[in-house]
C-alpha cells in the first residue's frame, strides 16, 4: 500500500445476519476504495446506501463479512490505528454528565497526552469551536449547534491526520453548517484527510475533492467533484456591466458559430448566502427591521 | 466461634500443602482449560460465520492480537476511565446507598434485643451484614448495567474510536467502581463503628451496701456488691479496701470502678470489642474405652463440624500444641487458654448449671500427666482458663508446667473429659486455643472490612465482564446467579460431586445430580432410597452425569463468598489471622485478573456498533 494511501478497502462487504446466522440485509458489497492523503473525499448516497457503514468497518466498530479495510496500512480492527484518527459521530455521543472542559479532558487523556499538553489543546479547542463561554456547563444543557462543536473538538483533540465525520452538518443550522464546512477547508489547508459521508449534496459539493456514491451497498460513482460535476458541453461565463447592446452582440457571436445559447439572465445567489449576509448584517446593525411592502400599492 | 476451613499458612496456601495443590498451580489449570474451551467455542462460532480457514485465521488474529494488546496496556489511560467511572456512579446518585444505611441504623434498635447476653456480637454482627449486603448491592447495580448503558446511549463509540485496548476499559470500570465502593466502607464503617458504640455505651452504680471480705487474719482485705440492672444487666462487684475494683465480666464486657466520694463511680463498658489471638492445636480423641480416634462421636446432628465426648467415661479430646514457652505467661498467671464447648444432653439436669469436666495436662514424650483440674461448662460459651504454672502431677508432686509438662520440643497436651453421665461434650479443632496477646480490636475491624471490600471487588469484576456481553439486566442476573452459586458453593459443589464428595472436601448431598432431583420432587420419593433400577432411571442418572461435569466446572471458578466472609471473628472477637487477609487478597487479585482477560476477549470480539 503506497504511503499517500490513507484508507483502503478491497472487496469490503457486510451483511447484517440475525442471532441464527439468517442474512436480514446487505448493507455493503465488495466495495474498493483507496482514500489519498490530503483530500476531503465525500461519501454520498441516499438513506441506507452503506454511506455509515462504511464508516464504521473503517472505524472498526463493525467486523466485514468479506474483504478487509486498511487504515494508514493497518487493519481496522488494529486499535493503535486510532492515535491518529479523529471521529465525528453522526450524533455526538459523548458523556451529557461531563461538562466541555471535562469531555475533553477525557479523551485528551485516553491519548496518554501529558497534563500541559492536555490543557493546552482543551483550551485551544474550546476557542476554535467558540464554546469558550459554556466550558463549565454540562452536555446536557447544550443546544444541538453546541453538541456537534464539542463532537468536533474531542475529534480534533489529538490533531489526528485522518478525520472521519458522519453527517457533520446534520441538525446544523446554516450559520453552523458555514462554520462546519470552514472548519473542514481549514483542516484540509493543514495536510489533513478527511471523509465525510452525507445526503446533503450542497454540503459535499462545497467542500469535497472526489466523492463516492454509493446506492444499496454498491459503489457507483467514484471521481473528483469538478470533474464529475463540470458538463463538458456547455460554456459558462458570468460578466458585470453588460449592456443590451453587448448581450446582443453575444447572443450574434454565439449564433454565428452554431452555438446554442441556453440562457442568459441575471444569476440568482444560493438562500445560504442570502441568510448569512442578513445574519452577518443584523449582528453588525441591531435593532434595524425589514420593510414590509404593501403589496396592493407597491409601495413601502 | 465456627471455623471449618483451616486457616493454612500463606505460602502453603499458594504453592501445595501437604501434597494438595496450592491455589496458585489450580489458577494456572483453570485458566489454562477455561482457554482451551474459549478457543474451541470461538474457532466453532468463527468457521460457522466466516468457513473453517477464515475462521481460524480470525481466532489466530484475535489471540494474538490479543496478547499483544494486553502487553500495551496503559495505567493512563485506565485511570482516565476509572475517573469517567467514578463521576458516572456519582450521576447515577451512589451516595443514596448511604442515605438508606443511615436510616437501617437509624431503625435498627428498635428490633434489635436490648437482652441480648452478648450484644457486641449482636450489634456488631449486624452492621457487619448489612454493609456486605448493601456493599454488594451498589457492586451489583454499578457494574452491570455502565456498559451496557455505554452501549445504548453509544457512548462506547467515541472510546472504542481512540486507542484504548479493551482490557482498559475493562479495568477501568472494575477500579472506578472499587474506589466508589471503598469509600461508601469507609463511611459505613465509621457510621457503624459509632452506631456500636454508642449503643453499647453504657454505665451502672454500685447498687448495694459494700460487704466487707475478711482476710485469714480477720482484717479487712476487700469488699463485694452488684450493680444496677442497666440494659437488662448487671455485674458482681470486687473492689480491693481502697474501694477501687471492678464490676466483674457478665454480658461480654466489665466495668472499672473508683471511688468517688463517699460512693463508687462506675465507668464506661470495657471489653466489648475484642480481638484475641488464638494460638491452634490439633485436635484427637479418645472413645470410651480410650482408643485413639480422629473424631469423636456423633450425636445425631447433621453438621460435622464439632465431634462428642460421652461423660463419665474414658473418652477424651486431647489438643497438642506446639511452641509452649514461658513467654505465653505474661501476666504470671498460668498458661492462658480459651475453650468453647458445646453441651449436648441427654437429660435436661439443672437448666443453667454448668456441666462439669476435668482438665488434664500431658508431656507427650514423657507421659507425665498433672492431676485432674475442674471446670465447669456452659453452652456455646468461651471460656477463659489460666493454668496455674505449678500444679501436682498424678502422685501429688508440684511441678512446673513449663519444665516438666512441657516437652523439650515445646509440646504440651491438653485433655478434656465430661465428668456427668449421660452428658456430652462437643468440640471442633479451632474450639481449644492458647490465648496470646489480644490484637487492636480497631485493626481487626478493618480486616474485616477488607473482607468485605474483597467481596465487593469480586462482584464488581464479574458485573464488568459479564456486560462486556450481555445486556444489563442480563448481566445482573448472571452476577446474582454468581453471587448466590458462590454464597452456597459447597452445597453446589456437593451435587455436582456425586459419590466424590469426599474427593472435594464437601459433605454428602443426598437425591442425586439436578435431573434426578426433579424426578424426585414430582415422584415424591425421598432423597436417600435410590431410584428404582429401570432404563428411566439410567437416562436420567446420565443426562445427570453430564449435567454434574458441568457444574464441577463451574464449581471450580464460582467465588466462594461464604468462606470470604470474616463477620463472625469481630462477632466473637476473634482477631483475623493476617494469613487470611492476604489470602483474601490473592483470590480477589485472581478474580479481577481473570475477569478482566474474559472480559478483554468478550468486548473484543464484540460488534460495537451492531
Amino acid at each position: 500500500m503506497s504511503e499517500d494511501v490513507v484508507i483502503q478497502t478491497r472487496a469490503l462487504s457486510k451483511v447484517y445476519r440475525d442471532f441464527w446466522g439468517r442474512q436480514k440485509v446487505r448493507a455493503l458489497k465488495a466495495l474498493d476504495l483507496e482514500i489519498n492523503r490530503g483530500e476531503v473525499f465525500g461519501l454520498l448516497g441516499p438513506n441506507g446506501s452503506g454511506k455509515t457503514t462504511t464508516i464504521k468497518l473503517i472505524l472498526g466498530l463493525l467486523f466485514p463479512t468479506e474483504g478487509e479495510a486498511l487504515v494508514f496500512g493497518k487493519r481496522a480492527t488494529d486499535v493503535s490505528k486510532n492515535e491518529r484518527i479523529g471521529y465525528l459521530p453522526e450524533e455526538s455521543y459523548l458523556y451529557r454528565f461531563l461538562n466541555a472542559e471535562e469531555t475533553l479532558d477525557f479523551y485528551a487523556r485516553l491519548f496518554d497526552m501529558s497534563p500541559e499538553t492536555r490543557q493546552e489543546r482543551i483550551d485551544a479547542l474550546i476557542k476554535q469551536v467558540g464554546l469558550d463561554t459554556a466550558r463549565k456547563r454540562q452536555l446536557q444543557e447544550y443546544s444541538k449547534g453546541m453538541t456537534r462543536r464539542i463532537g468536533l473538538a474531542q475529534a480534533l483533540i489529538n490533531d489526528p491526520d485522518l478525520i472521519l465525520l458522519d453527517e457533520p452538518t446534520s441538525g446544523l443550522d446554516p450559520i453552523g453548517t458555514r462554520e462546519m464546512k470552514d472548519m473542514i477547508l481549514r483542516l484540509k489547508q493543514e495536510g489533513k484527510t478527511i471523509v465525510m459521508c452525507s445526503h446533503l449534496l450542497a454540503d459535499v459539493q462545497d467542500v469535497c475533492d472526489r466523492i463516492a456514491i454509493l446506492h444499496q451497498g454498491e459503489l457507483k460513482e467514484l471521481g473528483r467533484v469538478d470533474s464529475l460535476l463540470t458538463v463538458a458541453d456547455v460554456t459558462q461565463i458570468s460578466a458585470r456591466g453588460l449592456s443590451s447592446d453587448c448581450q446582443n452582440e453575444i447572443r450574434d457571436v454565439i449564433s454565428r458559430h452554431h452555438g446554442e445559447l441556453l440562457e442568459m439572465g441575471n444569476p440568482t445567489t444560493t438562500l445560504e448566502e442570502l441568510f448569512l449576509s442578513i445574519v452577518r448584517d443584523s449582528e453588525a446593525r441591531p435593532g434595524r427591521r425589514a420593510k414590509v411592502e404593501d403589496t396592493e400599492s407597491g409601495t413601502d | 466461634m465456627v471455623l471449618e476451613r483451616e486457616i493454612l499458612p500463606y505460602f502453603d496456601w499458594l504453592f501445595s500443602y501437604q501434597g494438595a495443590l496450592g491455589a496458585l498451580p489450580r489458577f494456572f489449570i483453570i485458566a489454562a482449560v477455561v482457554s482451551l474451551l474459549a478457543l474451541v467455542v470461538g474457532y466453532v462460532i468463527s468457521a460457522a460465520r466466516y468457513g473453517f480457514l477464515r475462521g481460524g485465521d480470525v481466532v489466530y488474529r484475535t489471540v494474538s492480537s490479543g496478547i499483544r494488546e494486553l502487553s500495551e496496556t496503559s495505567p493512563r489511560r485506565i485511570w482516565a476511565l476509572a475517573r469517567l467511572a467514578i463521576k458516572e456512579a456519582r450521576r447515577r446518585r451512589v451516595e443514596v446507598a448511604l442515605v438508606v444505611f443511615v436510616i437501617i441504623l437509624a431503625f435498627a434498635n428498635w428490633f434489635l434485643s436490648a437482652d441480648n447476653q452478648d450484644p457486641a456480637k449482636l450489634y456488631i454482627s449486624f452492621v457487619l451484614t448489612a454493609t456486605t449486603y448493601l456493599v454488594l448491592g451498589i457492586a451489583l447495580l454499578l457494574s452491570a448495567f455502565s456498559l451496557p448503558g455505554d452501549f445504548k446511549s453509544k457512548t462506547i463509540y467515541t472510546v472504542v474510536t481512540k486507542p484504548v485496548r479493551a482490557v482498559e476499559i475493562i479495568l477501568g470500570r472494575v477500579i472506578g467502581f472499587s474506589i466508589v465502593g471503598t469509600v461508601l466502607l469507609v463511611i459505613m464503617a465509621v457510621c457503624s463503628y459509632v452506631f456500636v458504640i454508642r449503643s453499647l455505651s453504657h454505665t451502672h452504680e454500685v447498687d448495694e451496701g459494700l460487704t466487707h471480705v475478711y482476710g485469714t487474719s480477720g482484717e479487712i482485705v476487700g469488699y463485694t456488691s452488684r450493680t444496677t440492672l442497666d440494659l437488662y444487666h448487671r455485674h458482681d462487684v470486687e473492689l480491693d479496701t481502697e474501694k477501687k475494683g471492678y464490676a466483674l465480666r457478665n454480658y461480654g464486657h466489665y466495668h472499672e470502678i473508683d471511688p468517688r466520694g463517699d460512693g463508687q463511680i462506675v465507668h464506661e463498658a470495657e471489653g466489648l470489642l475484642r480481638a484475641r489471638r488464638p494460638q491452634w492445636g490439633k485436635l484427637t480423641f479418645l472413645d470410651r474405652q480410650g482408643v485413639a480416634k480422629e473424631r469423636g462421636i456423633n450425636v445425631g446432628s447433621e453438621w460435622t463440624y464439632r465431634s462428642f465426648i460421652e461423660g463419665n467415661t474414658q473418652a477424651t479430646a486431647i489438643w497438642t500444641f506446639d511452641n509452649i514457652s514461658r513467654a505465653l505467661d505474661r501476666d504470671g498467671e498460668g498458661l492462658p487458654i480459651g475453650l468453647i464447648v458445646r453441651v449436648f444432653r441427654t437429660h435436661k439436669g439443672v437448666i443453667g448449671k454448668q456441666i462439669s469436666g476435668a482438665i488434664q495436662l500431658r508431656n507427650p514424650e514423657t507421659n507425665l500427666r498433672s492431676d485432674l483440674i475442674s471446670f465447669g461448662a456452659l453452652d456455646n460459651k468461651i471460656e477463659e482458663i489460666n493454668i496455674k504454672p505449678n500444679l501436682p502431677d498424678t502422685e501429688g508432686v508440684v511441678r512446673n508446667l513449663y519444665d516438666d509438662f512441657v516437652s523439650p520440643t515445646g509440646q504440651l497436651e491438653i485433655r478434656f473429659q465430661c465428668l456427668e453421665r449421660g452428658q456430652y461434650f462437643g468440640f471442633a479443632q479451632p474450639d481449644c486455643y492458647l490465648r496470646l496477646p489480644d490484637a487492636s480490636p480497631t485493626l481487626n475491624i478493618v480486616k474485616v472490612y477488607s473482607s468485605i471490600w474483597v467481596q465487593m471487588v469480586i462482584v464488581i469484576s464479574i458485573g464488568v465482564a459479564a456486560s462486556a456481553l450481555l445486556s444489563g439486566p442480563v448481566a445482573m442476573l448472571f452476577t446474582v446467579s454468581f453471587i448466590l452459586l458462590g454464597f452456597f458453593r459447597e452445597f453446589f459443589l456437593g451435587i455436582a460431586a456425586g459419590a466424590d464428595y469426599a474427593a472435594y472436601g464437601v459433605p454428602k448431598v443426598y437425591g442425586g445430580g439436578p435431573v434426578e432431583s426433579l424426578v424426585r420432587i414430582v415422584t415424591q420419593k425421598n432423597v436417600i432410597s435410590p431410584l428404582d433400577p429401570s432404563f428411566g432411571a439410567s437416562v436420567v442418572q446420565g443426562i445427570d452425569s453430564v449435567l454434574q461435569l458441568m457444574m464441577l466446572s463451574v464449581a471450580q471458578i464460582l467465588p466462594d463468598f461464604s468462606a470470604f466472609s470474616t463477620v463472625d471473628f469481630a462477632a466473637y472477637g476473634f482477631a483475623v489471622p493476617p494469613e487470611r487477609v492476604a489470602q483474601d487478597m490473592t483470590v480477589c487479585l485472581g478474580y479481577v485478573v481473570g475477569m478482566a482477560v474474559i472480559g478483554y476477549f468478550l468486548l473484543r470480539t464484540r460488534e460495537v456498533a451492531k
